[in-house]
């Protein structure tokens, strides 16, 4: 019984890692702008394609592939910020609706382009497999984690030793006081969608040879990643990791007892409870102007 | 005088002139189901292109061409009874064909009914739908319980249980797994993993089945998550014995993941496309031809599906009578590309259900029914 | 000026039997049946500001309330009909006490949440709603007087009918005094509680009352199709429902039907190149809430003033 504990464990934390990379993007915009981007998913899924287009097509070099995908989506994304987000700003209701708007529209697009099909991503550097006690997993799954680990330093370091860390700080905390002071909250708005979108595309360049890219791919785990966040406290980036690690490993553990059918309502049930006793989420701060 | 001559002359030659007859579709061309949808829609239109290049078919002593008028309903029973409507009272059809979903068929059923117009299925596996008293639903292929039919018997004789599954949570995985269930008895059950369409990571599922030393498990899903669950399953150096659907019985699906992993792999088929019955391998060698590609088990279902439509109207002679094609429908006896087609009281066909399975080269063989047993090569 | 507009649209709809094709009162009869969980969703999200993204699960409690009373309880169709809005009504008062007690973002994850487990448990309690391939056999109405409602003619003017009592309702709670608090909380909720008033109270009410709304037009929707499938009620068909409000006009009388009219209508038109449609139709949406965010209703009533 142990073992299976153990080993569900480390599922959920392999499984979670892939929420945690959506969560990061779109908390990270939340934190800055106040707008929950629902298009996270497809633009996350829109990174796969792209970067499965340039791995297979244009340079054989995966790193450059992902790099490229970055850009390409860090464009989009400030485009998207520009065109539909700043309009909106401060409207919640017009956000969502518009947000739903773009993922039709992406998501169809891509089926429209490529065709219902999923893709196979086959990257032969990283297909290999790494043992770990009974579990094996493929190298692609550890450079996951990794990667993971190392955006979520990074993004440390960036928001809390950087001077324009600091500044998207204070812009998150309080956008007036900021503006008061003299921080460029545009810009810092536009700089930070086209970060956390590059970081959608990050996700979806690695997820894409562990298993498959295809139009669905971004869907479940947004809205995973998104109970992750609420879980977490909404503008909280260590909150929005810790948050998607505990549902994947909420949802793996499950399994053990529960019929799996229910798997998901699982996580969902657990987030609605912690946040009844801790309505913050557990990591989550008071942001003057909101309730 | 001449003109009255050639007036004449000509009448027989406008008599015989070319008629169409416009037969309604059902099916999923967009949505997540859309690939699947695209078997079934490649099988009518094959079967629309023989029968055209014929010259048509012959009722009543004119020949008439067939005109597919395609809905596309999308996985949304509103939709599908929408369609329905549309075809029947719109573009007035005959008959209407296909479907991919039970619970979309079931809208479109009752509707069938209120304006008689036959509806036959060719992919939906609820065996609810036969069970509501239509006289005008008709369904080609297996439906659940004849599938799990066959591979229950088949598992019990091997000794293959408990059986443990890894299944779409939608009508096609659950019915799969209650069907089994019914069948071997819930004692012979051992873990049931279910999952969402679009979910792509089996860990737990795998760590479970690992933990409970499942003797086999069955995969019940589409080619897509059926070669990530396999892939999964291998990876974890599970030797279990693999069962799974008709969507894994095809090179397509081999060349998703690759013979090693696949040998020893067990799976249900309506159609083998390789197996060396004639009627299969006509119909495969054409399918080739136009398509490019394996022929699947939809395309087969779907291409006797339009083909006896024709049949049965010639038997009733009428276009456009649609209690009388329906009585000719119940009493029709058709030679298809899946096998003998007549339907029961309830409208239900009896194909042919085949076991096949994976051999170590990458071909494939028939294991069941004991009289169509071939070696690797032809399955 | 108005009221006429309305008597001439009543009297074309009470027409539309003997005039029009089957299939266009098919798709009326659709128009009507979407249009009656969307006065539902407009009560609580036009006019109180509730966004909840899982208001069709609440459709699917009355509509699968009333399958199992019809067909297992071998209920009549009115019984049916007024158990399954009720049991609708009180899911959303329980289930809406738990979600209010979260704002904006949270309040639309928590929604979206329990219309997810709703769903599941639609799909997969396979012993009472039968599971995902749907439960068949749903009876049309027992005829009524001369009525047999099993024609497509008869169904409709029910399905007319009972949109115009959602209407009615709508209209009722919008002029009332609980109307003007749902819009006072929506525009500025801290200042209606310092005047005294209870918000969770009222929000709750109209969760419950929106959710009985579903309810009603579920149970309504399988009677049509004769078939309860859970694809009817899952969290795609929850965001259509909110577009159709917001497409409509949210907080507005007429928005609904508007809503429903674009949502059902336009796409029997344009049933060519289905994708293609969908990523028209998204970019459409961005537009309208980029340009017209009060929707359809916002529109015609800026050509109107002219």
């Amino acid at each position: 019984m142990l073992t299976s504990i153990l080993e569900q464990t480390v599922n959920g934390l392999m499984a979670g890692s892939v929420y945690v990379l959506i969560a990061l993007g779109m908390v990270l915009i939340y934190g800055v702008m106040h707008v929950l981007n629902f298009a996270h998913g497809v633009l996350f899924m829109l990174g796969g394609y792209v970067c499965h287009f340039i791995f297979t097509r244009v340079t054989g070099s995966y790193l450059l592939a992902i790099v490229l995908s970055m850009a390409v989506l860090a464009a989009i994304g400030i485009a998207l910020e520009r065109g539909v987000f700043r309009p909106l700003q401060g409207n919640l209701r017009n956000q969502v609706i518009a947000s739903l708007g773009l993922i039709l529209a992406i998501e169809h697009l891509v089926i429209a382009v490529w065709g219902p099909n999923a893709l196979q991503f086959k990257v032969p550097a990283t297909s290999a497999l790494v043992p770990l006690g009974e579990l094996r997993f493929p190298v692609q799954h550890l450079l996951v984690i990794a990667v993971t680990l190392t955006v979520v330093a990074a993004l440390f370091i960036f928001l809390r030793r950087s001077k324009f860390g600091t500044a998207v700080r204070a812009a998150s905390q309080d956008r007036q006081s900021a503006m008061v002071v003299g921080i460029p909250v545009e810009r810092i708005d536009w700089i930070t969608f086209a970060l956390g979108t590059a970081l959608a595309a990050l996700g979806g360049a690695l997820i894409g040879p562990l298993f498959l890219v295809f139009p669905q791919m971004g869907d479940a785990p947004m809205v995973k990643g998104l109970a992750g966040i609420l879980l977490g406290g909404m503008g909280s980036v260590p909150g929005a990791v810790i948050g998607g690690l505990l549902i994947g490993v909420v949802e793996s553990l499950s399994t053990l007892v529960l019929p799996t059918d229910y798997r998901d309502s699982v996580a969902f049930f657990i987030m609605v409870a912690i946040l009844l006793v801790r309505p913050r989420g557990l990591f989550g701060v008071r942001v003057r102007g909101e309730d | 005088m001449r003109t009255l001559v050639a007036l004449v002359l000509l009448f027989p030659a406008v008599v015989l002139s070319q008629n169409k007859v416009a037969i309604g579709i059902v099916t999923s061309l967009s949505g997540p189901m859309a690939a699947p949808g695209k078997f079934q829609m490649n099988g009518f239109r094959l079967a629309e292109e023989e029968i055209n290049g014929a010259g048509g078919f012959a009722v009543g002593g004119r020949k008439h061409t067939v005109e597919l008028k395609v809905q596309d309903t999308r996985a949304n029973p509103a939709e599908g009874a929408s369609a329905m409507q549309r075809l029947a009272t719109v573009d007035k059809v005959p008959l209407v064909l296909g479907e991919l979903h039970s619970g979309v068929a079931a809208a479109e059923a009752p509707i069938a009914q209120d304006y008689a117009v036959p509806l036959i299925l060719t992919i939906p596996t609820g065996p609810g739908l036969t069970e509501q008293g239509n006289r005008f639903l008709f369904r080609v292929n297996a439906n659940n319980d004849q599938l799990t039919a066959a591979l229950a018997e088949f598992v019990a004789k091997q000794g293959w249980t408990p059986l443990s599954f890894i299944a779409w949570n939608n009508d096609a995985g659950r019915g799969g797994v209650n069907g089994m269930k019914r069948l071997l008895g819930e004692t012979k059950i051992g873990y049931t993993g279910y999952f969402n369409v679009g979910e792509v990571d089996f860990s737990s599922h795998v760590s479970n089945i690992r933990a409970q030393n499942a003797r086999a498990v069955m995969l019940l899903m589409d080619e897509e998550p059926g070669s990530l669950a396999i892939k999964q399953l291998r990876d974890a150096g599970l030797k279990t014995q693999l069962i799974g659907t008709l969507a894994m019985g095809s090179d397509r699906f081999l060349a998703r993941l690759d013979a090693a992993r696949l040998e020893g792999m067990v799976q249900y088929n309506a159609f083998p496309p390789n197996a060396s019955v004639p009627r299969i391998k006509a119909f495969s060698d054409r399918y080739r031809k136009k398509y490019g590609e394996e022929a699947h088990g939809f395309a087969a279902q779907s291409y006797d599906g339009l083909m006896l439509a024709v049949a049965a109207m010639q038997k009733a002679g009428t276009t456009t009578d649609g209690a009388k094609i329906r009585d000719a429908l119940a009493a029709l006896e058709h030679d298809g590309v899946i096998g003998r087609i007549r339907f029961d009281a309830k409208g239900q066909a009896s194909p042919p259900v085949y076991v096949t399975q994976w051999c170590a080269n990458g071909s494939r063989r028939v294991l069941y029914p004991e009289s169509l047993k071939a070696d690797c090569g032809a399955g | 000026m108005r009221i006429a507009a309305l008597i001439l649209l009543v009297a074309a709809l009470g027409a539309a039997p003997t005039v029009s094709p089957p299939y266009l009162l098919h798709v009326l009869v659709l128009c009507c049946l979407v249009s009656i969980p969307a006065v539902g969703l407009n009560l609580m999200l036009g006019y109180t500001g509730l966004v909840s993204l899982g208001h069709m699960a609440f459709a699917g409690i009355g509509a699968y309330t009333a399958a199992v009373l019809m067909v297992d309880a071998k209920l009549g169709f009115w019984a049916a009909l007024a158990l399954g809005t009720l049991a609708a009504g009180a899911a959303g008062g329980a289930i809406g006490a738990v979600c209010l007690r979260f704002r904006s973002h949270f309040f639309m994850i928590v929604t979206l949440a329990f219309g997810l487990m709703l769903f599941s448990v639609m799909n997969n309690w396979d012993d009472v709603t039968r599971g995902a391939a749907g439960f068949p056999g749903i009876p049309r109405p027992v005829p009524l007087g001369g009525f047999a409602f099993g024609r497509l003619e008869n169904f409709y003017y029910l399905a007319l009918g009972c949109a115009a009592l959602a209407f009615a309702v709508q209209w009722l709670v919008v002029r009332s005094e609980f109307g003007r608090i749902l819009v006072a909380l929506r525009q500025d909720e801290r200042l209606a509680q310092a005047r005294g008033i209870n918000a969770m109270r009222y929000k709750t009410a109209v969760f419950a009352l929106g959710s009985a709304i579903a309810g009603f037009g579920g149970v309504l929707q399988v009677s049509f199709l004769r078939v309860a499938a859970p694809a009817t009620f899952s969290l795609g068909e929850s965001i259509n429902a909110v577009l159709v409000v917001i497409v409509g006009g949210a907080g507005s009388l007429a928005g609904p039907a508007l809503g429903a009219l674009v949502f059902v209508g336009l796409p029997e038109y344009l049933r060519v190149a289905s994708e293609w449609r969908l990523v028209v139709f998204g970019v459409v949406l961005v537009l309208l809430m980029l340009f017209a965010p009060r929707g359809l209703a916002g529109l015609l009533e800026r050509v109107w003033r002219r």
